[in-house]
């Protein structure tokens, strides 16, 4: 009798296991199909459904369907993004684009479990630091054989440098931003005293005005105050304070000894421990809120807050000055920002990478008027990688007179460095470092422990010699 | 006789247990032993997964943020489930004494946290705990107290984020409570009044006693939902400041989300698994369950 138990008990875990095996491989298989159909559970009842679905050259008549996802940006981006996406649809009938518009905040895992599935979208946005590594990892795909080649001979130099990796392009780039800008506001420079037409040079001259502009209600200063923000915010003053970022060039070890960094980490210490900053941040680095609000007197900041600023804040524009961010020594040909911004990619595993590309093509590489519009909705806050965008953006009015936009092109890109690509890890280490000294820690051991902390990532993960640009 | 009437219960009992055993083989089992089997592989979604054997798990225990966030988790917990578990059983006693009428709105008022999301209470708190807007800086305020950093300090960022998750599990753990409380016979209190006995007495030696399971489900439960909380932490501080909010669960998320490879994140998640077992046993050693004397 108990064997017999036994057997129908072995017989009963068994089965429900081989029924869904059979479950899943049934639900693997349909994948192969296109995504035409609505969702992944009808397409998996019937058995024959892979081969009765579209096959991946679409016959006339019926339109490939395209999956993008686009990161959430400013309302504006959204509003550009679907008007051009569907202006992309009724230009054409080949290939039809379903735009998705993902929050920032739940991009990664969204994308981490679509990959897992096999079903990321064929066309994503991607920010320059992400390309090289991703690359590398096949996540997208070489652009040079499904665009024209001409489109990336309108990319300015440097700009080619941000999507290539040995002689091919994986992105095609849509805008380029410097990370920090330092905002101030005129009027309360005068009440406190200060001159508003001269806005500090040096830290030191920013940590002394700043103290000078507290007062009830008003912080002097403001930036980034938690490590992950900080990790890349930070990139351009790494550079301003030591010349180079705190790893060195083939990711071997941790680069740190320079006095820069000791001068960077106390800048950030006093800037919060003086009471100047809010000791508990009042909203996140690339918000311009609490300074539309007038509770912050200086704020640093991506050149996108102009736009904000422009946008929300219209009564106070005119008392908004803009300048680049100190440096170390008041030298105003020091790096103070790194250049970010973002790129369309094309996915890895994209079942029609050819018209993938042509969205990519349409959107950003096209008709100059199409990313122009962007621009505009940006308030010209952004700066554009292509020659003729940048030629028609000079025949505009509104962009022409623009004086911040001026001084930015003129006093801020031109000595930005592109965004390290290494792992995010390092980049926090160092961004621990100055976070915990803002919080009490001595800068020596802050340092010491972000040294330890950087080469220890290396040993365990192997990095020395990884760097994809270098190889 | 005897046998074949036996026979037929099995397969009846079989037949009945099959659709959750089913169920459970789908979304548990098998999700289970790939996992484990992924945590042996440097695991890409777009290049062949190379073997590497437990470097994974290596990888983990030798992070110092791994370690210590279960001892955030373990300290969160520690600050939450105590005060859950004492704040309700005063609560569920009032509810019990007071009229039903009374007592029926009272138990749907503390039940409405339990049915908002942890995201929309983060959400709540944050204004709460703003700078120089919030709440509990006002009444600060009001005592001439200067305005505290609540979210940002590394001291009072883990009891900050606690406090929401005592409010939104305390309307449920009060119910539960309560439900035990009425689960004691009267004729226990009626006897001992007899006999003589205070309150204190009767709450000592009577419903302590015969609460031990429902505070033994509670301690198990209480301790695996809050050291696998995170989307508190999440919202509210980013795991920040310092990684003082990092709980286990929001690390493994994190590394989700930044890592290349997801090897590193299931070890992780396997890890805690192990200690969650391992505190999940050890409550029910210390307080042996049993069943209540009386049905």
């Amino acid at each position: 009798m108990q064997a017999q138990t036994k057997k129908s008990l072995a017989v009963l875990v068994t089965a429900p296991m081989i029924l869904s095996l059979a479950l899943t491989a049934c639900g693997g298989g349909s994948n192969n199909g296109s995504n035409a159909g609505p969702s992944q559970s009808a397409a998996s009842s019937p058995s024959g459904s892979a081969s009765a679905s579209a096959p991946a050259n679409a016959p006339s008549g019926e339109p490939v369907t395209i999956e993008v996802w686009a990161n959430k940006f400013e309302d504006t981006t959204s509003e550009w993004f679907k008007k051009w996406t569907d202006e992309f649809n009724k230009s054409q009938s080949n290939v039809k684009v379903n735009l998705t518009i993902v929050p920032g905040d739940a991009w990664a895992q969204k994308m981490k479990a679509a990959q897992a599935a096999g079903k990321a979208p064929d066309v994503w946005t991607i920010s320059y630091n992400g390309v090289a590594n991703s690359a590398k990892l096949g996540e997208i795909q070489a652009l040079n054989d499904l665009m024209d080649q001409t489109v990336f001979d309108d990319l300015y130099d440097n700009m080619k440098d941000f999507v290539a990796v040995g002689d091919k392009y994986y992105a095609y780039p849509w805008l380029v931003e410097p990370s920090t800008v330092l905002y101030y506001r005129k009027d309360m420079f005068q009440e406190a005293g200060l001159d508003p037409e001269k806005p500090p040079a040096t830290w030191d001259e920013l940590l002394a005005d700043a103290e000078a502009l507290t007062k009830k209600g008003v912080f002097g200063f403001s930036t980034a105050q938690t490590a992950a923000e900080i990790g890349w915010s930070s990139w351009g003053l790494q550079y301003n304070a030591a010349g180079h970022l705190p790893i060195t060039d083939d990711w071997s070890k941790a680069d740190l000894a320079d006095e820069g960094f000791k001068k960077l980490v106390s800048f950030y210490q006093q800037a919060y421990q003086s009471g100047s900053m809010p000791k508990q941040a009042l909203a996140g680095y690339t918000d311009a809120k609490p300074f539309g609000e007038g509770k912050i007197a200086m704020m640093a900041n991506g050149s996108w807050a102009i736009g904000q600023i422009r946008n929300d804040y219209k009564d106070i524009v005119d008392k908004v000055g803009v300048a680049p961010m100190p440096t170390i020594d008041g030298n105003p040909n020091n790096t103070t920002a790194t250049l970010g911004g973002w790129s369309l990619a094309v996915d890895g595993k994209s079942k029609h990478p050819k018209e993938a590309a042509s969205y990519i093509q349409y959107l950003l590489a096209g008709d100059p008027n199409v990313v122009l519009d962007y621009f505009r909705g940006a308030q010209f806050s952004k700066f554009t990688p292509r020659k003729s965008v940048d030629e028609a953006m000079a025949s505009d009015p509104e962009a022409s007179k623009d004086a911040v936009r001026a001084m930015i092109a003129e006093k801020i890109v031109p000595y930005s460095k592109p965004e390290p690509i290494y792992p995010w890890d390092i980049s926090l280490a160092f961004a621990t470092a100055i976070e915990s000294a803002m919080k009490g820690t001595d800068v020596d051991k802050a340092l010491d422990k972000a040294e330890k902390d950087i080469n220890d990532f290396i040993t365990k993960n192997k990095t020395a010699g990884t760097n994809p640009k270098m190889q | 006789m005897f046998k074949r009437n036996f026979r037929q219960d099995n397969a009846m009992a079989y037949t009945m247990l099959l659709p959750i055993l089913a169920l459970l083989t789908i979304f548990v089992i098998i999700p289970f032993v790939y996992s484990l089997y992924v945590s042996f592989y440097n695991w890409s979604f777009y290049q062949e997964s190379t073997f590497v054997g437990f470097r994974n798990y290596y990888l983990v225990l030798t992070d110092d943020v791994f370690g210590k966030s279960v001892w955030i988790g373990l300290k969160f917990t520690l600050m939450v489930v105590p005060c859950t578990l004492i704040l309700s059983f005063l609560f569920a006693n009032i509810i019990k004494n007071i009229g039903p009428k009374m007592g029926s709105f009272v138990k749907t008022a503390i039940y409405i946290p339990t049915i908002i999301s942890g995201i929309v209470a983060s959400v709540i708190f944050v204004f709460i705990y703003d700078y120089t807007g919030g709440l509990a800086n006002y009444l600060l305020g009001l005592f001439g107290v200067e305005p505290k950093a609540w979210l940002a300090d590394v001291g009072s960022a883990l009891p900050s984020i606690a406090a929401p998750a005592v409010w939104l599990g305390f309307g449920i753990t009060s119910l539960i409570m309560l439900a035990g409380l009425y689960d004691i016979p009267e004729s226990y209190y009626e006897a001992a009044e007899l006999e003589g006995a205070g309150a204190f007495k009767k709450m000592w030696y009577i419903t302590i006693p015969l609460m031990r399971n429902i505070v033994l489900y509670l301690l198990v439960t209480g301790f695996t939902a809050n050291i696998s909380q995170y989307e508190l932490s999440l919202v509210m501080t980013g795991g920040g400041p310092l990684d003082a909010t990092t709980t286990p669960n929001l690390y493994i998320f994190n590394h989700f989300r930044n890592d290349v490879m997801v090897g590193n994140s299931i070890a992780a998640s396997l890890l805690l698994f192990v200690v969650l077992g391992a505190i999940s046993a050890i409550i029910f050693r210390v307080l042996n369950s049993e069943k209540a004397v009386d049905g």
